[in-house]
């Protein structure tokens, strides 16, 4: 007797169509069972580390604000370093966006090298830049700056030349049928029409470039990161918890800062 | 009457508006008052002008081609890192989103914290955390891992809940008037809706994950920044520019691959 | 004399299609012309040409003795101004600066990108902006204002560039019915007053009629009616309005349902 014998339904559905998700899900899972073999990452380890991370993270209980004049001035230096950044960023991104954006370039030669530029500033991670600078200048902050400024150039270069690229073909005819010039094109039609969305990018740079700034000091470039990097080595958990806070603090405050202003001018 | 000058700005009195001229002076003002902090100095800018002509030229030797296949395997072991963390933090981040987004939280207080949690899980930087889990787990990709994992749940979740807040709520109310479940409502009703919304956040984390994590070997949580920073602090030029190249192409592809997927989701699910 | 001519012009664009099938006319200064033609007769294509938005693809156009091409387009455009039908303000500037815009090509691109203008450009603008009758209206943003008011500064604009030709592309086809009286009454006095060559496309032939000097009736790409515009007969319209293989039907009764 076969159970499966099926009556024939009242209402037979069409055949369902065939639903991929569980062989994406199965080949998903393979990849990172294999990623995870590879890696060589043991749960032992993992779950070791749990019960001892309890343990671990108790010893930052007791934040050693002795130095915290110290921690502040520091901070100051990686938002200085945050800020410079994000204004060379900006005035480079103001210069290429407006050539990278397919509708207001003047040439399709300086499109292709404007957005090659700014790809290419984009895949260099600002640590290995800040490394190379480091070199070339010597320590300090300035290098820092200079890192951020050129990796960030390239996201902002890239969101102006978007935003630009979203401008009404209209209006910029409108301009352009005046006898306007390229500069002029741009400073009329352009700009103008994307100043809101500018700024919120501006200010969403200007975020990032404060966390990546402090862990500049990493690689020599200044700023609180190196101070971190040292009491961790150290051992001495009293400071990195205080410095842990102050960086943390000074996060939220531009966070909060920054999102206060993009509501304002949205 | 003030001298007649020939110029003027499109205003009625014919100067600059002045919240325009305000913020200019501001962010000058800071400029120029914390210049002294970055050490800003023209002069040794362009002095080291020279200085990085000479590195350049350093840098175009004849790569150590015996060191391909460790730049092989530390690049996959880059990829590889990205992967999982995004994974894992997919998985952390649903019920989270869920629990952060207005319209699907269980309370408003829990909506509060979980907001708050995110946002300090996404304050510090990779990097800090990856220092943090070095001295926790010791060397390797694990710390490196987790601490990727750690902040991109911040960033996901947040992203997450404000793609499911954005739901429309008429398919959501259909299924809770058919007397569906908690669960069963956001299961049913706001995850399917938001699930492009989803995919292209996933993409543009996956992006930006590997570029943090070609620098988090670093600090030795795994990856190719490890050997980047040796070469350059050993100055083995001949392996510091294959590194930089490599970086160049795996993250220039990742970051095409993930625009035009990215379009395809939102525009393709759109229409 | 002529401002404007046009020989043997012909416009295919990328995807094949042919807007314009050799146009051959010539535009007397200081002359009103209404372009009259139902939708997709190359009428725009055809306006657009004659400020270089366009290039053709056969034939040239002049303006003033001075054939269009990519090295003059800057030079011919400055006495050529355009009016739109979407007005194509920039919507986040002040009107009076979107009426200077219209001075943009006389100044050097140095001083203007720091949005500097010379007193005498401001003049120009105050003077412009009196003619359509938006003097208070000077420091309100652009987007602020109505429809018919928005396309009164395209025209002070395009008065503030001191043109030979004023090229006004469907001006009324946003516009409600009073609007479009006080725009086309505003094109008609400029016309007289200033002897400033107009160009005007439209689709409503009683404007066209009591508005035109000449009318240029087009359809698919041809010119099929030109002449003063009390020659134009319901004949003439129906060959104007007519469609391709139909050769009897009510698209005269649309045309003037149309108007």
């Amino acid at each position: 007797m076969k159970p499966t014998q099926a009556v024939p339904s009242a209402t037979a559905l069409p055949p369902k169509p065939r639903n991929l998700f569980p062989v994406w899900l199965a080949t998903v899972l393979a990849v990172l069972w294999l990623i995870v073999r590879d890696l060589e990452i043991s749960f032992e380890t993992l779950a070791y580390g749990v019960a001892d991370m309890g343990e671990y993270f108790s010893r930052y209980r007791e934040p050693d604000f002795s130095n915290l004049s110290r921690y502040m001035e520091l901070m100051g230096v990686t938002l200085a370093t945050a800020l410079w950044g994000t204004v060379f960023a900006l005035v480079v991104a103001f210069f290429l966006a407006p050539l990278a954006a397919r509708n207001f370039t003047p040439h399709p030669l300086a499109y292709r090298a404007a957005r090659e530029a700014l790809n290419f500033m984009r895949a260099m991670p600002d640590l290995l830049l800040a490394l190379i600078f480091v070199a070339a200048l010597g320590l300090g902050p300035l290098p820092g700056a200079l890192a951020l400024g050129v990796h960030t150039a390239g996201f902002l270069g890239k969101f102006f030349a978007e935003s630009l690229e979203r401008v009404d073909q209209g209006v910029y005819e409108g301009v352009a049928a005046t006898g306007a010039n390229f500069p002029q094109r741009v400073m009329y039609a352009g700009w103008p029409s994307i100043l809101r969305e500018a700024l919120g990018y501006v200010l969403y740079i200007l975020d990032r470039n404060v966390r990546m700034a402090s862990v500049l000091g990493l690689v020599g470039a200044g700023g609180i990161g190196l101070a971190l990097h040292d009491t961790l080595r150290l051992f001495d958990y009293g400071q990195s918890a205080a410095l842990i806070l102050v960086i943390l603090a000074t996060i939220l405050i531009i966070d909060y800062a920054s999102a206060w202003l993009r509501r304002r001018l949205g | 009457m003030t001298t007649v000058s020939i110029w003027r700005w499109p205003t009625p009195n014919g100067l600059p508006p002045l919240p325009l001229v305000a913020s200019l002076c501001a962010v000058l003002g800071a400029m120029w008052l914390t210049a002294p902090l970055v050490e800003v100095d023209f002069v040794r800018l362009l002095g080291s002008l020279g200085k990085m002509a000479a590195f350049a030229g350093q840098l175009f030797v004849e790569p150590d081609w015996a060191y391909l296949p460790q730049l092989f395997d530390k690049m996959l072991e880059t990829i590889e890192m990205t992967f999982l963390a995004t994974m894992i933090a997919v998985v952390v981040s649903l019920p989270l989103g869920l629990l952060a987004a207005r319209n699907a939280t269980p309370h408003v207080l829990v909506y509060r914290l979980t907001r708050d949690l995110l946002s300090l899980m996404r304050a510090l930087p990779e990097l800090v955390w990856a220092l943090v889990f070095v001295s926790a787990v010791g060397l390797g990709p694990l710390p490196g891992v987790m601490a990727l994992a750690f902040v991109t749940v911040g960033f996901m979740g947040k992203f997450f809940a404000e793609s499911i807040e954005v739901v429309d709520h008429r398919p959501v109310e259909g299924v809770a008037a058919h007397g569906a479940g908690w669960l069963q409502v956001r299961f049913f009703a706001m995850l399917p809706q938001a699930l492009p919304d989803f995919a292209g956040t996933v993409m543009y984390i996956l992006d930006h994950n590997l570029r943090a994590a070609t620098i988090l070997g670093l600090v030795g949580a795994g990856g190719i920044g490890y050997d980047l920073v040796m070469s350059m602090r050993l100055f083995q030029y001949d392996r510091l520019l294959p590194i930089a190249i490599a970086i160049y192409l795996v993250v220039t592809l990742l970051d095409r691959l993930s625009d035009q997927l990215r379009s395809r989701i939102i525009h393709g699910a759109r229409k | 004399m002529s401002t404007i001519s046009i020989e043997s012009v012909t416009k295919r664009f990328p995807n094949g299609f042919e807007a314009l099938k050799g146009i051959n006319t010539e535009i007397a200064a200081g002359s009103f012309t209404v372009i009259l033609g139902p939708s997709g007769a190359g009428k725009s294509t055809l306006l657009r040409l004659m400020n270089g938005l366009e290039t053709p693809t056969g034939g040239s156009v002049s303006i003033a003795g001075e054939t269009l091409g990519k090295a003059n387009l800057r030079k011919v455009r400055v006495h050529v101004a355009m009016v739109f039908q979407q007005f194509n303000l920039v919507e986040r500037l002040s009107v009076a600066t979107n009426v200077l815009t219209g001075r943009l090509a006389q100044r050097s691109w140095f001083g203007s990108v720091f949005y500097l203008f010379r007193n005498e450009d401001m003049d120009i603008t105050r003077e412009a902006l009196a003619r359509v009758g938006l003097t208070d209206k000077a420091w309100s943003r652009a987007d602020k204002l109505s429809g018919g008011q928005q396309q009164r500064v395209g025209i002070a604009r395009a008065l503030a560039q001191r043109p030979k030709v004023i090229l006004a592309d469907e001006p009324v086809a946003s516009l409600d019915p009073v609007s479009s009286e006080e725009i086309m009454g505003l094109l008609r006095e400029i016309c007289d007053r200033d002897g400033i060559t107009i160009v005007v496309n439209l689709h409503q032939v009683d404007l066209a009629k009591r508005f035109a000097d000449r009318i240029i009736g087009m359809n698919s790409g041809r010119v099929v009616f030109d002449g003063a515009s009390a020659e134009l007969s319901p004949q003439a319209l129906r060959t104007i309005y007519q469609r391709e293989g139909i050769e009897h039907d009510n698209s005269l009764d649309l045309a003037l349902a149309y108007a």
